[in-house]
């Protein structure tokens, strides 16, 4: 390794790339120097100085351009004469670093008191307290008392609203910036800004309405004090009464690890999540959250929950017992002569899978993915999908990542940071090409235009230079990332095709950071693709008439088959549910295990954090006794059980299990470590970070061009924002003002 | 030897008999609990009680400390927020659920110690009794103090910026400490 | 000296005046450049001449023009006129009543390192002076001496004058740079230094008002004739702001190194008062003070080093022995604890800190514990600061501490604290203070 860097830091030798900080060098040693306003994610600036250290470089002669040596030959160690910052400095070859004398001791004893000085000392009303670096750090490095006054403490408003989601307390703000920075620099919404200097500097917004980004949620997480905090926890409990469990979001592709913090809450008397927090997982989420993410969590435990399994009765939908519903899907689907079953995208694997497998027992039994348009192309962008070693965080310059027909930001926001920092810091080449603006626009070095729906016909018939086969195979790597927004089955696969097209003309199959990328609506298109696709399946929409149709987890989709009986899980009574004729009540993704396969094709599991609501059940429970009331000898106990069943039958997950997925790996920057430098307690991985299956790249057939779209009525994906209306998000209380 | 001991143990009859008439004209140490009770000492950990200020406001700000300090897991606490036209306690944090198991409490009074505001006290004048599980966790309505004469209960309604924040000395109000 | 080189105001009435400037060799130097100097034979002459920075650290002016890189474009001239150092008002002087002269110095740095853009810098505290120098600028583009192809050459130069909103921490180079991209007034992280990546990323030459002002004549003269004055290592002619308790304050234009700080003290007129003199500020409030027993030192960089202070910025207040120096250090702080641009912790949290020691102090209810408290406080923001401003703010409580510690001991024995004076004083400052900050006072707290 030619890059590597010799120091010494305390007299312990470290080798560590060139270029890295002071303070993230030392962090390999174990050896925590305390830090405010640096942040392993973000630009140093050096403001809280709380990093002093001595540094010193080797003395070198002026005449001879050596290095001195002392008559030991030990090299001498030129110390500058002033403290300096970790978190700014470098290392540098030969470099030594002291950390441990009274000197820095005593400077990082200064700061403290000098920080605690305009902090107020109410710890336990703070919802950081617990998780609170300042606090770490005065029991760590603080002097113990103050001798400043306490009466001269100033006074600030510690009730400001930024915007709806979150608060500010001026007085707790030390002025660290972190907040600021990662809006400007991860976020690149520049929302918040310092006002005025010196002791009155504050943190004030600066758009209309406040805060207006979908990354606000981030700010309080590496917050190093309890200055921000959210509407939705604000108040509610202590971290250290928390409980903690690894889940995965599933409202968009990328699939954020996340911890689901819950407790009880009296009101209900059940446990309830009290918050989401990211879970660190460098390749997928790094430590970042969308507010989407974040707050749209209520959904579980709103009073509207189906609690009981209902039935059709003189056209009234009653409750029963969950003994009558399944004896009577049951014997409906025995006497069935065609069968549907259509599954919603946020269905975890094993039930997708078991309802599968119960379905396609019978000989006309059809499944189908919910929403069914990306049916159309998730088997090319699975196949040509980036590689197994695809790690966005490598992306950089000579890498050329193409964005066509899709809104990242809107549709997948945490790939959204990951891509723009990718092309902003580290240079890599973007493409943009949408029939509207998008915030990526803002960072691609060359921008194409179509007409609405004509993202295929762009794409077959494109002569920019940008995208020629010339230019696509000079890149490093090549990432076509795409949506189907405005498009109908036919143009969505014939983009896919083409895009794919492109990558084979270019040579850029078979690599780890090549290939498609797609924004798919929810956290398990991709998964529930996989498991339908290998059987009999309807991949294009279009009304199928079928005996009984069973429906989980669809929402109010319009491509729902006619049926002359109908049976729908859900966790909701929602229009379609009311015209079932069984309604199965379904547990949400909190109150059971399972996995879901991201738009990256990482499995990834997720855990139960919550007791069930009323008799509610996990659908593959509910699938498996109607399948043992139909003469089969299943025996799953567990989604354990199911998935490696899965695994067995599924191709592409084979050599899968939920051993293998719990698998963590120490992630680097530690952010989640004990020492909670950083803040936040849920950054630990502790769920695994998941495992990314292989792509089956072969030959593909000729694109099929779609033919020109000429009506409105023809256009099928919708032009999907972050916070449009839902089922789930109109429940959350806090998300009230942002839908769309 | 064995003889002696048979002279002894008929010894012992007198003796018992002799110790139950002097008893018998003494007055018994039993008291009838619970309709008589014993004199406690002044520091004697009895059942606990919710403080408040001399204004009527809760002492406690629901940090949830005393629930943290609780070797017995008896403390539940649920916090949420004042405001000014609500409010329980000084400054942002009051406790909206207070419970405490008194099947579960040992009366080690470490809660007192972790209080910031010494609001949970301790105190020797009543002792939790009750028939059922469920009457045995005490509510914050059961423990929480009357509120001194003259001031009006919580929440309440106070003036914007007289009570932002909490455990600040309140020099009228604190003196009760 | 028989004629003035920057004060030249004192020798030609109206030089304000773009034709009695021009009369006067105005625009010469700039003609001659452009029209028969390469760009590297500007710097060399500078460079020769030994000009050192006049705004205060005294870095040679030449040599930061020659760290300019010739390949990287656009690049930018910045000139540094926000004098805010209290005491200070040399280039204020110099933008007033001989603008042409710095306009002219602009222009040679800009076509020295190559920069087509240049920009004046100036206090938002600087309207009056700032509206004429803009009309100066405004004349010498009527007189085709700013703007595109100047005398038929391909070079062309624009200036602009910015306002800025009145902070003394865009008097540090990296905060005026922010402050002019629009940003709040904030040092940098340094490195990158801005000869590399100053305004708008881009290499940027930052220089005082005064520095660019010597630039005309020795391009004109040539570099002997400006070593003419000045010492070895100290060239040329350098303004003295003086003020404080003297007869005859103003600026003063002398050669460095020549005259003592007694004698200047003399040219000014001596005490104002006939009391004697105590001590002198010899670079405003960020200055080591100077007790009178040093007056023998010479007027140059590196004698006021030996006496341990600094030449700076040149703006020497100098005080008789009516001055409390407690008095006086809290007056300086109070200025840092309001100037601090609050970007890290020591400067920001120690001004105030130690200004409300100084307070209590004044009020009279301090003791020698807070005296010693000063003393630890000031130790703590000492070497921590982020940039040099924060350690300035430290200089007048050190420098009060190390050479008047008497001045101290007697505040605390003779209970001079909670005189009238002093108790109005703070009522003064507690009232601004409150102004300044918008905090309002409901029910006896403050709130925001």
């Amino acid at each position: 390794m030619a890059d590597l860097v010799n120091l010494t830091i305390d007299g312990k030798a470290v080798a560590v790339p060139k270029g890295t900080l002071i303070v993230d060098a030392a962090k390999t040693i174990q050896n925590d120097i305390p830090v405010f306003c640096y942040h392993p994610k973000l630009k140093p600036v050096g403001m809280c100085r709380m990093c002093l250290v001595e540094i010193g470089t080797p003395k070198m002669d002026p005449a001879t351009r050596q290095v001195v040596k002392d008559d030991k030959g030990v090299v001498v160690i030129a110390w500058q004469p002033k403290l300096n910052t970790a978190c700014t400095t470098p290392v540098s070859e030969g470099m030594a670093v002291r950390t441990q004398t009274t000197v820095v001791s005593d400077a990082r004893e200064d700061v403290l008191e000098f920080l605690l000085t305009s902090h107020p000392l109410d710890c336990p009303i703070c919802d950081k307290g617990g998780e609170c670096p300042l606090q770490n750090l005065t029991l760590e490095h603080g002097p113990g008392n103050s001798r400043f006054e306490y009466e001269n403490k100033q006074h600030n408003a510690k009730h400001v609203p930024l915007g709806d989601l979150i608060y500010l307390d001026r007085e707790r703000c030390i002025q660290c910036s972190r907040c600021i920075r990662f809006q400007d620099d991860i976020a690149d919404d520049h929302v918040l800004q310092f006002h005025e200097r010196g002791r009155h500097m504050e943190i004030i917004t600066l758009s209309e309405p406040g805060f207006d980004s979908y990354f606000s949620g981030n700010t309080s997480d590496i917050c190093p004090v309890g200055a921000l905090t959210t509407a939705d926890f604000r108040f509610k409990a202590r971290p250290w009464e928390l409980g903690s469990s690894p889940s995965v979001c599933n409202h968009c592709a990328v699939g954020c690890n996340t911890t689901l913090n819950t407790r009880l809450d009296t009101k209900t008397g059940i446990n309830e999540i009290k918050r989401v927090m990211p879970r660190q997982n460098e390749q997928v989420n790094e430590i970042w959250l969308c507010d989407k993410g974040r707050f749209v969590h209520h959904y579980t435990r709103a009073g509207d929950r189906l609690q009981k399994p209902l039935i059709r009765q003189n056209g009234q939908l009653v409750e029963t017992t969950w003994e009558r519903a399944l004896d009577l899907v049951s014997s409906k689907l025995l006497g069935a002569s065609s069968v549907a079953a259509v599954i919603g995208d946020r269905i975890a694997n094993e039930d997708a899978h078991l309802l599968t497998k119960l379905v396609n027992s019978n000989a006309k039994g059809e499944t189908r993915l919910s929403p069914a348009l990306p049916a159309s192309y998730a088997d090319l962008a699975r196949d040509y999908g980036v590689g197994v070693g695809f790690d966005m965080k490598q992306l950089g310059k000579g890498d050329v990542i193409v964005v066509v027909n899709g809104d990242v930001e809107e549709q997948a926001p945490v790939w959204f940071l990951r891509l723009r920092q990718a092309v902003v810091d580290r240079g890599a080449k973007l493409i943009v090409s949408n029939h509207r603006g998008t915030k990526l626009h803002r960072y691609a070095a060359h921008i194409a235009r179509y007409e609405q729906g004509m993202a295929a016909q762009w794409a077959a018939q494109t002569d920019d230079a940008a995208l020629s086969t010339e230019e696509l195979t000079k890149a490093r790597n090549v990432l076509f990332v795409f949506g189907d927004e405005k498009l109908d089955a036919v143009s969505a696969r014939g983009l896919a095709q083409i895009l794919v097209g492109k990558l084979v003309a270019a040579g850029q199959i078979g690599k780890p950071n090549s290939g498609l990328l797609p924004l798919y609506p929810h956290g398990n298109t991709q998964g529930v693709f996989d498991i339908v696709a290998g059987t009999r399946h309807s991949g294009n929409p279009g009304v199928l008439s079928v005996d009984v149709a069973w429906l989980v987890g669809v929402g109010d989709t319009s491509d729902a088959p006619k049926a002359r009986f109908s049976v729908v899980s859900e966790l909701f009574m929602t229009a379609l549910a009311s015209v079932a004729d069984v309604v199965l009540p379904a547990l949400s993704f909190a109150e059971r295990e399972g996995t879901y396969t991201s738009g990256d094709r990482r499995v990834q599991r997720f855990y139960r954090a919550l007791p069930a609501v009323g008799q509610a059940k996990p659908d593959w429970w509910a699938v498996q006794e109607v399948a043992r009331r139909m003469g089969f000898v299943w025996n799953f106990a567990s989604p354990a059980q199911i998935f490696t069943d899965l695994a067995a039958n599924v191709s592409y997950y084979s050599g899968l299990g939920y051993e293998v997925l719990a698998k963590t790996e120490s992630q680097w920057p530690p952010v989640g470590r004990d020492d909670l430098y950083y803040g936040g307690t849920g950054y630990e991985n502790d769920g695994g970070i998941g495992v990314r299956y292989a792509s089956n790249p072969s030959v593909i057939s000729a694109p099929t061009l779609p033919k020109m779209i000429t009506s409105m009525s023809d256009l099928k994906g919708p032009a999907r924002k972050l916070y449009q209306t839902g089922e789930l998000i109109k429940r959350s209380d806090v998300m009230q003002t942002h839908i769309e | 030897m064995a003889e002696a001991s048979a002279i002894s143990k008929l010894m012992r009859i007198p003796v018992g008999f002799a110790t139950v008439l002097k008893t018998l004209l003494k007055k018994p140490v039993t008291v009838q609990y619970p309709d008589e009770q014993r004199p406690m000492s002044a520091r004697f950990r009895g059942r606990h009680h919710l403080k408040r200020y001399e204004n009527g406001l809760e002492r406690c700000i629901g940090c949830a400390l005393c629930a943290a300090a609780c070797p017995a897991d008896a403390i539940y606490v649920e916090a949420s927020e004042n405001t000014n036209e609500q409010r329980f306690s000084p400054g942002e944090r009051y406790s909206k659920t207070y419970e405490i198991n008194m099947l579960r409490c040992i009366f080690c009074g470490y809660c007192e110690d972790a209080c910031p505001t010494n609001a949970i006290v301790l105190e020797p004048i009543e002792f939790p009794t009750g028939y059922t599980r469920e009457g045995m966790i005490y509510t914050k309505q059961m423990l929480l103090e009357v509120p001194p004469t003259g001031t009006p209960a919580t929440p309440q309604v106070t003036q914007p910026g007289t009570f932002d924040r909490p455990i600040i000395p309140f020099p009228a109000i604190d003196s009760s400490v | 000296m028989e004629k003035h080189i920057l004060l030249r105001d004192l020798d030609v009435p109206n030089i304000r005046d773009l034709a009695v400037y021009s009369q006067h060799e105005g625009y010469a130097a700039w003609k001659k450049a452009v029209t028969g100097m390469k760009p590297d034979e500007v710097i060399t002459v500078v460079k020769d001449s030994g000009l050192r920075g006049r705004g205060g650290a005294g870095f040679p002016a030449g040599v930061k023009w020659s760290f300019i890189p010739k390949d990287v474009f656009p690049k930018y001239v910045t000139v540094n006129c926000d004098e805010s150092e209290p005491g200070t008002f040399k280039d204020h002087h110099l933008i007033r009543h001989n603008p042409h002269q710095v306009i002219e110095g602009t222009a040679l740095c800009a076509y020295a390192i190559g920069a087509n853009v240049a920009y004046i810098y100036c206090r938002g505290e600087f309207r009056e002076p700032a509206y004429e120098l803009q009309k100066a600028i405004d004349d010498a583009y009527a007189a085709g001496l700013l703007g595109k192809n100047l005398f038929g050459s391909n070079y062309s130069l624009d200036i602009y004058v910015h306002l800025g909103a009145g902070a003394y921490i865009c008097g540090e180079e990296s905060a005026l740079l922010e402050s002019l991209e629009g940003k709040i007034g904030q040092p940098r992280l340094k490195p990158p230094f801005p000869a590399v990546s100053g305004l708008y990323s881009k290499p940027t030459v930052i220089n005082n008002v005064e520095t660019l002002a010597n630039v005309p004549p020795i391009v004109l003269n040539g570099s002997a004739w400006y070593k003419q004055w000045g010492t070895e290592k100290s060239p040329g002619v350098k303004l003295f702001s003086v003020c404080g308790h003297v007869k005859n304050p103003g600026n003063y234009e002398l050669p460095l190194g020549k005259y003592s700080i007694q004698e200047l003290l003399e040219m000014a007129g001596g005490s104002m008062t006939g009391r004697p003199i105590k001590a002198v500020l010899p670079a405003g409030s960020s200055s080591p003070i100077i007790p009178a027993s040093n007056f023998h030192a010479k007027l140059d960089y590196e004698a006021m080093a030996a006496i341990g202070s600094v030449l700076g910025s040149c703006s020497w207040i100098f005080m008789d022995d009516s001055v409390d120096m407690v008095w006086a250090a809290r007056k300086m702080i109070r200025f840092f604890k309001h100037e601090s641009c609050g970007k890290c912790t020591p400067c920001r949290e120690g001004t105030h800190w130690a200004l409300s020691v100084y307070d209590k102090l004044l009020s009279g209810k301090g003791t020698i514990e807070d005296v010693n408290l000063i003393g630890e406080v000031n130790k703590q923001i000492i070497g921590k600061c982020f940039c040099p401003l924060g350690e300035f703010a430290t200089s007048s409580m050190t420098f009060t501490l190390k050479h008047f510690k008497q001045d101290y001991v007697d505040f605390i024995d003779q209970k001079k604290g909670g005189s009238d004076v002093y108790l109005k004083e703070l009522a003064r400052d507690h009232h601004l203070h409150e102004l300044h900050s918008g905090v309002v006072s409901v029910n006896g707290i403050k709130v925001h």
